[in-house]
C-alpha cells in the first residue's frame, strides 16, 4: 500500500478523528479494557519490524535490535489481547 | 490481494473500537481487534515466508508464549502494572525500529525527521512506562520535581553536547539516551495517584510512536491503527485530567501534594466499631459504597461482594459510586468489582450518583480520601479546589474505613472525617469489612 504523503496525512487525520469520536462515548466501566485493548493494538508496530527485518541482513547488531523489537511488539500484542480477554470475561459473566 | 486484506483489517480495527463502547459487546471487540491484528501481521509477510530465518520465527513464538503466560498469571489488582509494562514494550519496539531505519537506510529528508520523532516518543514511552511500573509496585519514591524541572530547562542545551564534543557519529545514540532519561525523570516526579493520567498518556504515546513508524515503512494499516490508539489514549488522558480539574501539563510537572499545607484537625473524629456499623447498615434502606485505592491495596473486593450480598438479602439497596480517578488506572475500581461479579449496572459514575447522596442512608467510604474531600467545593485556596468530588458528606451517615487520619495524595486534611454525620472505622479495608460481616451474623 503506497500513497502520496498528503493522502497519508489525510488518512492519519481521519483515523484519529474516528478514534476520537468512537471512544468519546465509552462508559467509565470499560476504561480499563479499552486501554488494555488499545495498548495491544499499539503492538502493531510488529509490522514495521517484519518489513525491515530482511533489509538488515548485513549488520548483525541491527538484526539483533530488530529481533528485540519483534520480541517486545509480540509480547505487547499477545499479552495485551490475552489480558483484555481476561478482563472482558469478567464483564461478560454478569451480563 | 494484500490491499484487500489490509482494508478488511483497517475496517475491523474501527469496528472493534466501536464495539468496545458497550459492556455487552466489548468481548466481541477484543476478538475483532485480534482478527484485524492477525490479518495485518499476515499481510506484512506478503506471502513470502521464506525471507525469514529461524531466529525470527523462534523470537515470535517464544515472545508470544511468554505474553500469554504473563497475562494468565497476573492478578487483577496488578493490572495497572501489567498494562504499563506492555505499553512500554510497544513504545520500545517502535523506538528500536526507528533507530534501525535511521542507521540502516538513507532515508528521504521527510522520513528522517519522522524517524527521529518516532524514536524519541518510543524511547520516552519505554523508559517512562518502566518507571511507572516500578512506582505502581511501590519500589520507587517520589523524585524531587525541582531537579526534573532544571533538567527540562537545560534540555535544549544538552542536545547540543554531541556537536560541541564533535561526536557526530553518535548523535542518534545520544538522542536515544536523552529520550530515555527524560522518560525516567518525567514519570519519576509524578505521584502515585496521578498514575491514571500517566498510564493513559503513555498509552497514547505508544500509539503515536507506532503511527510514525508507519510513516517510515510506508504502511497505511500501521498508521491507521497507531492513530486510533493515539486518539483513544488522548481522550482517556483528558478525561482523567478533567476529573482532577488539572491540566495535563500540570500533572506532568509533578510534585503535586508534596507541599504539606494545613492537615491539622480542629477536633477528634468519632470512632466506631464493626458492630455499630453492622447495626447502622441493617437499619438503612439505601447504601452507597465508595471504593478507592485502599480497597485495591487491601485486596478487599471479595469482602465487598460478601457485604453486598448480605445487604441485598436484607432488601437494602446497594450502589457503588466510582470516581473517574479512583485507583491507579482509568476504570481500575470497575475491573476489581467486576472480578467479584458485582453487576456493572450497580456501578455509578460521579455525574450519575451525586444527586442521590442527599437521600442515601449510609455511605461506606473504602480507602478513598481526596475524591470525597468537601474542601474541593468550599476552600478556594485548597490544591484540590474545583475538582469534581463525590458529595458523600450530604448523606445521612458516612462511615469511613481507613487505617489512620493520614492525608491522601493531595497532602491535605479531609474535614469529612470530623463531620457530625461521619464516623471512622480505623482498620484496613478487608479486615474492617470482614468484621462487619461477622457482626451481621450476631445482629
Amino acid at each position: 500500500m503506497e500513497a502520496t504523503f498528503l493522502l497519508t496525512l489525510l488518512i492519519t487525520f481521519l483515523a484519529s478523528f474516528i478514534g476520537y469520536e468512537l471512544i468519546s462515548k465509552i462508559p467509565q466501566t470499560l476504561h480499563t479494557p479499552l486501554m488494555s485493548g488499545s495498548n495491544a493494538i499499539s503492538g502493531i508496530t510488529l509490522i514495521a519490524a517484519i518489513l525491515i527485518y530482511p533489509e538488515v541482513r548485513e549488520s548483525q547488531i541491527l538484526q539483533i535490535i530488530v529481533l528485540i523489537a519483534i520480541s517486545f511488539a509480540t509480547l505487547n500484542i499477545v499479552g495485551g489481547f490475552s489480558v483484555t480477554g481476561r478482563i472482558l470475561e469478567m464483564f461478560k459473566k454478569n451480563d | 490481494m494484500i490491499e484487500i486484506i489490509l482494508l478488511i483489517s483497517a475496517v475491523l480495527f474501527i469496528f472493534a473500537l466501536k464495539l468496545f463502547g458497550r459492556p455487552s459487546t466489548a468481548h466481541r471487540a477484543n476478538l475483532f481487534a485480534m482478527l484485524a491484528m492477525a490479518l495485518a501481521v499476515f499481510s506484512a509477510f506478503n506471502f513470502d515466508f521464506s525471507k525469514y530465518d529461524s531466529a525470527f520465527y523462534i523470537t515470535i513464538v517464544i515472545s508470544g508464549l511468554l505474553g500469554v503466560l504473563i497475562s494468565k498469571r497476573v492478578q487483577m489488582t496488578q493490572m495497572p502494572e501489567l498494562v504499563g509494562l506492555f505499553n512500554g514494550f510497544g513504545g520500545g519496539a517502535s523506538g528500536a525500529i526507528a533507530y534501525v531505519e535511521l542507521s540502516n537506510s538513507s532515508l528521504p529528508f521527510n522520513d528522517y525527521f519522522v524517524a527521529i520523532f518516532s524514536m524519541v516518543i518510543g524511547m520516552f514511552t519505554f523508559s517512562g512506562s518502566l518507571v511507572a511500573v516500578m512506582k505502581l509496585r511501590g519500589k520507587l519514591n517520589n523524585f524531587s520535581s525541582k531537579f526534573a524541572n532544571i533538567f527540562s530547562v537545560f534540555l535544549p542545551v544538552i542536545i547540543f553536547i554531541p556537536a560541541v564534543l564533535e561526536m557526530d557519529n553518535f548523535v542518534i545514540e545520544f538522542i536515544i539516551l536523552v529520550a530515555l532519561i527524560t522518560g525516567i525523570i518525567r514519570v519519576a516526579v509524578i505521584g502515585g495517584a496521578d498514575m491514571p493520567v500517566v498510564i493513559a498518556f503513555l498509552n497514547s504515546l505508544s500509539g503515536i510512536a507506532a503511527m510514525s513508524a508507519g510513516f517510515i515503512v510506508n504502511s497505511i494499516i500501521l498508521i491507521v491503527a497507531g492513530a486510533l490508539v493515539g486518539a483513544s489514549g488522548i481522550i482517556l488522558t483528558l478525561l482523567m485530567c478533567a476529573a482532577m480539574n488539572r491540566t495535563l501539563l500540570d500533572v506532568l510537572k509533578g510534585g503535586f501534594g508534596n507541599t504539606t499545607i494545613n492537615n491539622e484537625y480542629e477536633k477528634d473524629p468519632i470512632s466506631t466499631s464493626p458492630e455499630d456499623v453492622a447495626i447502622q447498615l441493617s437499619y438503612a434502606e439505601s447504601v452507597v459504597i465508595v471504593p478507592g485505592y485502599g480497597m485495591a491495596v487491601a485486596q478487599a473486593q471479595a469482602a465487598v461482594k460478601e457485604l453486598t450480598n448480605t445487604l441485598k438479602d436484607k432488601n437494602i439497596e446497594v450502589k457503588f459510586a466510582i470516581h473517574p480517578v479512583a485507583g491507579r488506572m482509568p476504570g481500575h475500581m470497575n475491573v476489581l468489582l467486576a472480578e467479584v461479579d458485582i453487576d456493572y449496572e450497580d456501578m455509578f459514575t460521579l455525574e450519575d450518583i451525586n444527586s442521590d447522596f442527599s437521600s442515601t442512608d449510609v455511605v461506606l467510604v473504602l480507602g478513598a480520601n481526596d475524591v470525597v474531600n468537601p474542601l474541593a467545593r468550599t476552600d478556594e485556596d485548597s490544591p484540590i479546589y474545583g475538582m469534581p468530588i463525590l458529595d458523600v458528606d450530604l448523606a445521612r451517615q458516612v462511615i469511613v474505613i481507613k487505617r489512620s487520619m493520614s492525608p491522601g495524595y493531595a497532602g491535605i486534611a479531609n474535614p469529612l472525617f470530623i463531620n457530625d454525620n461521619a464516623k471512622m472505622l480505623f482498620t484496613d479495608a478487608k479486615e474492617g469489612l470482614e468484621n462487619i460481616i461477622k457482626s451481621f451474623e450476631l445482629v
